[in-house]
């Protein structure tokens, strides 16, 4: 299906990303107790919510759990600290150089392209769809100056890119989306998700609405479940599920904030949505809240187009497809500061240097 | 389990008497404000930190990210120009939830039933504007100029489906109080020694305040905690609201001082009561943190109160 050159390109709001200063901390104790110079990469959590108020995005943090207590094990079996309905847990790796030189060498491309070729295999390989946060891998370079006190960091926010870019065909609050009863029972059904100790943390989900307005919201991986128990029973299982509802969406929690652009992690659902489940138009909801609750005024429903990249002249001139398995989409995804493409820097001397808390203490 | 574990020194509750809270109270509170209220969640912070009294998972209460839309300090210019009456609390026979111009009884010494502080004045100064410099660092010190790594634009690909800044501020209107926006951390800690919760706040800067179509999707900087005062009513700023070190997580961090708490929750469920409301220990927090308000106006945090404060007894 070609792009229809007059519908608007999808655009996503970047990641934004925010460090605790516990973080620093603990990297600094980490580097000066364990791991010396060793310069190998380091298994991380990030933690993110869905945008909580009209005003503000929610941000990529970093705390001091993000960080393992000790990563020569952690990297051998990343265990994600235990998240929260208020802090979702997002895989992240580390690598922290030893001078500032190494650190504006590091080849940032690569390391994208190998953040992002993980996002791609765990989509391929049906990973991403039990666990979804595997989606929002992110990626952290650092060059922590312990003598300074102060740290230079740059982070990423591997995004596989589209290409043609999905093209909008409509956007609006959720609540001019649906009926007062579907409204109802889908905040109804996603403050359930929300408050489920089992669920609260899982960012990406599915919603149907049947035709008696009862939402349902279910885990990624019901897809293939609805999908395979009824090809066992009816061969048009998947025209017969789309059938049984009215409504079918793609939802995720969105910490976005604008009114106009769904928020960074859709991008890599909707690679999911259609290399997974070859679907072209795609609907989906990103969930936002006010004071902890669902809140569809400042949620939104969108329909987008993708067209499912079939082929691509790649530079030997040979067609590659997204079926192709050989073939990972490019990414996009480093994070600016201020507008520019530079890193950023954080000088903690007033809490960290023993003579600077000498003197304020005094 | 948890109340096997949690050994205080007050087993009788004092919550009406002294307006204070035992241990265990705190817990019960706390579980009540999180399910009520659930952008705020209990986490257990450091684990050197931790505290043996309280249960592991359930050491303070935190929400974060909430916006503070405009400084208290203009917040209240704007109040005082209009000459007006006090906006957040009609209860004038305090001075800590009365008119924010003419403070009446601020001064913490004065309260026999509670310890003297010494750290209570941080700074002399009247100006809000000097405190950074009081402490030596100027506000943009942090980020060195790198325009000298700057990246070559082939880093970062052109790609259209990245909303960019200049997007921004087409979609966004122009709205000035999006420029002032910060963003806070509020956490709630147990004081041992006052028996009653304190406040804790972590700011994060507004970068971008030269340049607001940047700001919507620059960074978030941690903010020098002596910042924090210009969001915290200026009767408090210099005189209740200290610079410490965070019970549970590293650095220093602004709070509120507990030295009155106790005093001003007896006031608070003394007109509870006097109304024939009799105030239950599990909606203590909603009521300091409505009395909290009073410190830090401009902050956003959640503490809807939307149900009964206790059991009428009319």
């Amino acid at each position: 299906m070609a792009v229809n050159e007059n519908r608007p390109v999808l655009q996503f709001a970047p990641f934004q990303s925010a460090v605790d200063e516990g973080f620093w901390q603990k990297l600094s104790s980490l580097k000066l107790d364990t791991l010396g110079i060793d310069q190998s990469p380091i298994s991380i959590t990030g933690f993110y919510a869905p945008c909580s108020h009209a005003q503000v995005s929610n941000h990529l943090t970093l705390l001091a759990e993000s960080l393992p207590s000790d990563p020569s094990e952690q990297l051998s079996s990343p265990v994600l600290s235990r998240g929260n309905r208020n802090r979702c847990p997002v895989p992240g790796i580390l690598y922290n150089t030893n001078t500032l030189e190494s650190f504006h060498a590091i080849d940032k491309q690569s390391l994208l392209k190998a953040e992002s070729k993980k996002i791609w295999e765990d989509i391929r390989s049906g990973k991403a769809e039990e666990d979804s946060a595997l989606l929002s891998r992110f990626l952290l370079i650092s060059f922590a100056d312990l003598k300074k006190w102060s740290f230079h960091y740059w982070f990423a926010f591997p995004a596989l890119v589209l290409d043609p870019p999905a093209t909008l065909v409509d956007l609006r609050p959720a609540s001019q989306w649906f009926s007062v009863e579907e409204a109802e029972s889908l905040s109804a059904a996603c403050n359930e998700w929300r408050n489920s100790s089992s669920t609260a943390d899982v960012p990406f989900f599915l919603v149907s609405i049947a035709s008696n307005s009862r939402a349902t919201i279910r885990h990624l991986r019901d897809w293939e479940v609805c999908q395979g128990d009824g090809q066992k029973v009816r061969p048009k299982s998947l025209f017969a599920f789309f059938e049984k509802f009215i409504l079918f969406l793609f939802g995720l929690y969105d910490p976005c904030h604008l009114p106009n652009n769904p928020g960074w992690p859709l991008r890599n659902f909707l690679a999911l949505i259609c290399s997974r489940w070859n679907i072209e138009k795609v609907r989906f909801l990103c969930y936002r809240e006010n004071r902890g609750f669902a809140d569809l005024g400042l949620s939104l429903v969108g329909e987008a187009l993708i067209s499912v990249p079939q082929g691509r002249a790649a530079e030997n001139g040979v067609c590659l497809g997204w079926r192709d398995p050989q073939f990972v989409p490019n990414a996009v995804g480093w994070e600016l500061n201020r507008g520019k493409k530079v890193s950023r820097c954080i000088t903690l001397a007033q809490s960290m240097d023993p003579t600077r808390l000498a003197t304020t203490a005094a | 389990g948890t109340v096997e574990r949690i050994t205080g020194p007050r087993t009788v509750s004092a919550f009406k008497e002294k307006g204070v809270l035992s241990i265990s109270e705190f817990v019960v509170a706390g579980d009540n404000l999180v399910s009520k209220c659930p952008t705020w969640s209990w986490e257990s912070g450091e684990p050197s930190k931790r505290k043996s009294y309280l249960p592991v998972e359930k050491q303070y209460l935190i929400t974060r990210n909430v916006p503070c839309l405009r400084r208290a300090a203009s917040v209240e210019e704007e109040y005082e120009a209009a000459g007006g009456e006090i906006l957040l609390d009609n209860e004038d026979n305090d001075g800590w939830l009365a008119t924010h111009g003419k403070p009446k009884e601020t001064k913490c010494d004065d309260e026999e039933n509670f310890p003297s502080m010494e750290t209570l004045e941080i700074s002399k100064n009247k100006t809000i504007q000097s405190i950074p410099s009081y402490f030596g660092g100027e506000e943009e010190e942090d980020i060195p100029d790198m325009a000298e790594y700057e990246e070559p634009d082939n880093l970062i690909e052109t790609d259209a489906a990245t909303l960019q800044s200049s997007y921004l501020v087409v979609h966004e209107p122009d709205d000035d109080n999006i420029l002032r926006t910060r963003t806070y951390d509020v956490s709630i800690t147990y004081d041992k020694y006052y028996q009653t919760p304190r406040v804790w706040l972590t700011g994060y800067d507004e970068v971008g305040h030269r340049n607001y179509a940047l700001w919507l999707i620059s960074s978030r900087m941690l903010l020098q905690p002596e910042l924090v005062l210009e969001d915290v009513s200026q009767d408090h700023a210099h005189k209740t609201v200290t610079i410490e070190d965070h019970p549970h997580l590293p650095g220093k961090h602004a709070s509120v001082h507990p030295c009155r708490h106790g005093a001003v929750m007896k006031k608070i469920i003394d007109v509870l009561m006097s109304r024939g409301v009799e105030p239950e220990v599990d909606k203590y927090l909603f009521l300091f943190l409505k009395f909290v308000a009073s410190v830090i106006p401009t902050i956003e945090y959640d503490y809807t109160m939307d149900f009964d404060l206790g059991s009428s007894s009319n």
